[in-house]
């Protein structure tokens, strides 16, 4: 789980051109958003399309999408879930 | 109510639910939903989504029509609205000569188009074709851009007069409609369609499915259960006429554009305000536009799109608004989808039909009234006593348009139509454009009288309108600042640079005018820097030079509109996410390329910056968007909407116009060539391609910053053959003289003539032609000049244009500069004091406006 979560990290800073934000900066168990990342609606539905173009995760509906990214932790265990 | 008041005289439309307005109407008294199957493309992922498609054969019936879905359903809806306003008209010659005699001259005839998507539908098969295939069939890129559809729409009346396009996402065709309203009410047209057109496509089907606001089983506005929009296609018109001239022809007067308002939310780039402030903001400036109370409104079409977050400000601002007496409320999109920039056009046909009917549509599709909402939309088509109807119409970017239509009190206005005899099948071509052969000679005497007595008629209703240039900004290949421009201009370093085609492009090396490190990482705050796109962090960085701390601090940001065109948009993000269509079938669209792709997505980044919250509109027509933007703010200003204007454009170079225009002969490629050969001097040695964006800071007067330079004689026109290689120069320099003489100008003190010649032959020699007929009607020599070598070719290049104008005027940039293409030897050492911006698009789009160095006086009264 813990590699899943890094790597999840790596793919957000990515997926989202947040070049000045370190992996270490994204705690585990904090929102993903409405923190200090700054992140809106458009970032998560970035991550929607990040979701099904890395792991075959097809999400469609907004609720769906909000729970997933409740945090880092959550959205791990909703890729490992889900995972094809 | 507006100065000189716009009038309705003819109404057209098409859309899933009707090929007619009078089909649309009959299904809408059945409460019958079009929507249905998509079958127009293949899509893996939405194929099973219900959509408002239109069914009838669109190319047969438009037959001998050139160009795309978009501009298609823009001349049949056109077409229907003509056949509507000349009522008398049994076929189509008898409706050639009505509008020959009938209608004002092509001079005072205008169009004015809202779309989005354009030829989108058309590029996506080139870019599958290219990627999937490698055929490279780039002539339907000839189709890409909105303004076709206005174009077509133009050709159709014949005319001449004021033309333009507005990409303000879904409210596109509401923002067209105000300006042809104000071009009305200022006196700079007559006759005018106005509308919106958009085709259904791939771009945005994905794309509103990326952003998870694709309802599959059709919208539900207002329902509780609602889960967002379906998307449409059609096309909306309206023959708005100046009151006076429609009753000297004896037209029937359906109902009147009452009054108009537009705002910016300056929340978000997508996402509208959650408490409706900018949706109220649109509404009320209306309402006061039209002298009319929340009390007087009879019903409101509201936007109602489905969406839970539209929806539900919606009903928060027109609660705002009306407080405990709501007006019925509905939303027609249940009938024929989401049309995008045709929305606010349908919902005008509707509503003048409406008011003809005096009877309201049912809110289709909602069957449990969300409770949270604190509204009841209509239920059933019913019977009402209507007087004055209230349109509402969102956009992306927070771009909000509200427009009141009332009832029409003319005696006999709508009772006793005859039911319509025009069938979309049986719509006849009834304007081809007609070959003009270039004159070299003196104009005919019948000629002169006509346009002469035209300008007349429009000094008497026409103010003269001066403004003050207090801001400017620029990124460039030259400079990224004024300053930095002028000092490149004096250091004789404004040339060209060597272009590398990024990879994966076809390899090639282009002289171009491409922008180099022009600050983004520096001065836009990373958080919103992640997600532009490089042309709108162009705009932003331009714009950021055009104000002051004084200026902003002196201007309420609700008094400050922006007005920021472009040619062809974030050709960058556009292409990424239509080729990740094609390459990945649909798989994982990115949503941030879709609300990039979406043109007005410049000008609401930087009203998002400040805050602010005035009308805001982006120009997409061809090479004159910057003077379109121009005319836009300038409009807003003496309407007393805003009180500074930003205006401006801007476009980025991109694979795919650069290998177009390797194919198409524009430029070519350095690796294989040395150099191009130089085409006819004088005016510009080659085509070269470029890029870049300018901003201006306008205002009525110095009150806020002191002046750079002046501007006046801020005109649009349609109507050159240059298309087929053709110009009446004598026509042209007509038109320049008796358009400026409406502003009260001579020409008697022009020192310049500066064109936006690039080395096309044609396109040079029709600028010189023009420039002859000016000396010869002025009966003296004037200079002509072109900006284009030290800019590059790009649809923005005029705002480059501008900012020459400003430079030689204050004496900044020398005449005779290798930047500037020209024969202007004998013009070295002289002052320049007036210089004419004069810019022609090979499309058939021309624009003018004159620089000064200070205050222009007031013409004798």
């Amino acid at each position: 789980m813990d590699a899943l979560i890094e790597d999840l990290k790596t793919k957000i800073i990515s997926t989202l051109n947040l070049q000045r934000v370190k992996r270490a900066e994204i705690k585990p168990d904090d929102p993903i958003f409405g923190t200090g990342l700054g992140l809106d609606s458009i970032d998560a539905l970035e991550l929607v399309a990040m979701l099904e173009s890395e792991y075959g995760i097809l999400v469609q509906e907004r609720a769906v999408a909000d729970k997933a990214f409740a945090s880092i932790r959550a959205l791990a265990e909703f890729v490992s879930t889900h995972r094809k | 109510m507006p100065a000189r008041s716009p009038v309705i005289t003819g109404t057209g439309m098409i859309s899933a639910a009707g090929g007619t307005r009078l089909e649309v109407w009959d299904s809408i008294r059945a409460g019958k939903s079009g929507l249905g199957p998509l079958t127009l493309f293949p899509s893996s992922r939405y194929g099973s989504h219900l959509v408002g498609q239109i069914r009838q054969d669109v190319d047969r019936l438009t037959v001998g029509v050139r160009g795309s879905r978009t501009d298609k359903l823009a001349w049949l809806a056109a077409a229907e609205a003509l056949r509507c306003a000349f009522p008398d008209a049994a076929g189509g010659n008898t409706l050639r000569n009505l509008l020959k005699s009938g209608a004002p001259p092509p001079e005072r005839r205008g169009v004015m188009l809202g779309s989005t998507v354009g030829g989108m539908l058309g590029t996506e098969e080139f870019v599958r074709r290219l990627l999937r295939d490698q055929k490279r069939r780039f002539g339907v890129l000839r189709f890409h851009e909105c303004a076709g559809a206005t174009e077509r729409c133009a050709d159709l009346i014949g005319a001449r007069g004021p033309c333009g396009t507005v990409s303000t996402a879904c409210s596109a065709g509401a923002q067209a409609i105000a300006l042809a309203g104000r071009m009305i009410a200022e006196g700079e047209a007559d006759f005018v369609l106005a509308g919106g057109s958009d085709s259904l496509s791939r771009l945005t089907l994905n794309g509103f499915g990326s952003l998870l606001l694709l309802d599959p089983t059709g919208c539900r506005p207002f329902d509780a259960r609602r889960a967002g929009i379906s998307l449409g296609e059609g096309a909306g018109m309206l023959v708005l006429e100046a009151e006076e001239t429609a009753l000297a022809r004896g037209a029937r007067v359906l109902a009147r554009l009452a009054g108009w308002g537009a705002s910016c939310d300056a929340h978000h780039a997508t996402a509208p305000h959650p408490e409706g402030r900018g949706a109220l903001s649109a509404m009320q400036r209306a309402l006061d536009h039209a002298g009319l109370t929340p009390a007087q409104i009879s019903f409101v079409s509201a936007h109602g799109t489905g969406t839970p977050d539209n929806d539900s400000m919606e009903a928060k601002a027109l609660r705002l608004l009306f407080e405990d007496h709501l007006p019925p409320v509905g939303s027609v999109m249940r009938f024929f989808g989401h049309t995008l920039a045709a929305s606010g056009a349908l919902k005008a046909v509707l509503c003048v039909q409406a008011l003809q009917e005096q009877h309201i549509p049912a809110s289709l599709g909602c069957e449990e009234p969300d409770p949270t909402l604190n509204l009841q939309p209509v239920r059933h088509f019913e019977a009402r006593n209507l007087s004055h109807l209230l349109s509402n119409s969102f956009g992306f970017g927070g771009n909000n348009v509200a427009l009141i239509f009332s009832r029409a009190e003319t005696a006999g206005g709508s009772a006793d139509l005859p039911a319509d005899p025009c069938k979309a099948a049986d719509v006849p071509v009834l304007f081809s454009p007609t070959r003009i052969i270039r004159s070299s000679g003196e104009v005919s005497r019948r000629e002169r009288q006509t346009t002469l007595s035209t300008s007349q008629a429009a000094r008497s209703v026409s103010t003269p309108h001066r403004f003050a240039v207090v801001g400017a900004g620029v990124v460039s290949a030259a400079g990224n600042s004024l300053a930095e421009v002028f000092a490149a201009f004096q250091k004789d370093e404004a040339s060209p640079a060597l272009f590398e085609m990024p990879q994966g492009s076809p390899p090639a090396r282009i002289r171009a005018c491409a922008c180099a490190d022009f600050g983004a990482e520096r001065l836009i705050a990373a958080a919103k820097l992640r997600r532009m796109s490089r042309f709108q962090q162009m705009a932003l960085v331009a714009a950021m030079q055009s104000v002051s701390a004084e200026m902003l601090a002196s201007v309420p940001s609700d008094r400050v509109c922006v007005s920021i065109g472009t040619g062809l948009g974030a050709l960058i993000d556009t292409a990424a996410f239509v080729e990740n269509l094609v390459l990945k079938d649909e798989r994982a669209p990115r949503p941030a390329c879709f609300t990039n792709s979406v043109h007005n997505a410049l000008a609401s980044q930087v009203a998002l910056e400040w805050g602010f919250t005035g009308m805001n509109s982006t120009s997409v027509h061809r090479e004159i968007c910057f003077e379109a933007s121009l005319w836009q703010g300038a409009g807003e200003l003496v309407s007393r909407g805003a009180d500074l204007a930003l205006v401006g454009a801007a476009d980025e170079l991109s694979p795919y116009t650069l290998a177009a225009g390797l194919r198409w002969g524009w430029w070519t490629d350095a690796t294989t060539q040395a150099t191009s050969p130089a085409s006819k001097p004088p005016l510009a040695p080659r085509l070269i391609p470029g890029e870049g964006a300018t901003v201006f800071a306008l205002a009525r007067d110095t009150t806020f910053a002191p002046a750079l330079a002046w501007v006046s004689g801020i005109h649009m026109g349609y109507g050159t053959q240059l298309r087929n290689g053709e110009l009446d120069a004598d026509r042209e320099a007509l038109w320049i003289r008796d358009t400026l003489a409406q502003d009260g100008e001579t020409m008697a003190d022009l020192d310049l003539i500066l064109t936006g010649a690039n080395g096309w032959e044609p396109l040079d020699r029709a600028y010189e032609e023009v420039a002859k007929a000016l000396a010869r009607l002025a009966d003296r020599e004037i200079p002509v000049a072109s900006y284009k070598p030290w800019c590059g070719e790009h649809h923005s290049a005029s705002g480059f244009g501008f900012l020459t104008a400003i430079g030689l005027v204050r004496g900044e940039i020398p005449i005779t500069h290798c930047g500037i293409g020209g024969n202007l030897a004998a013009s070295a050492g002289r002052p320049c004091r007036k210089v004419l911006l004069y810019t022609l698009a090979p499309s058939g789009a021309k624009a003018m406006c004159c620089v000064w160095p200070e205050r222009i006086p007031d013409p004798p009264s």
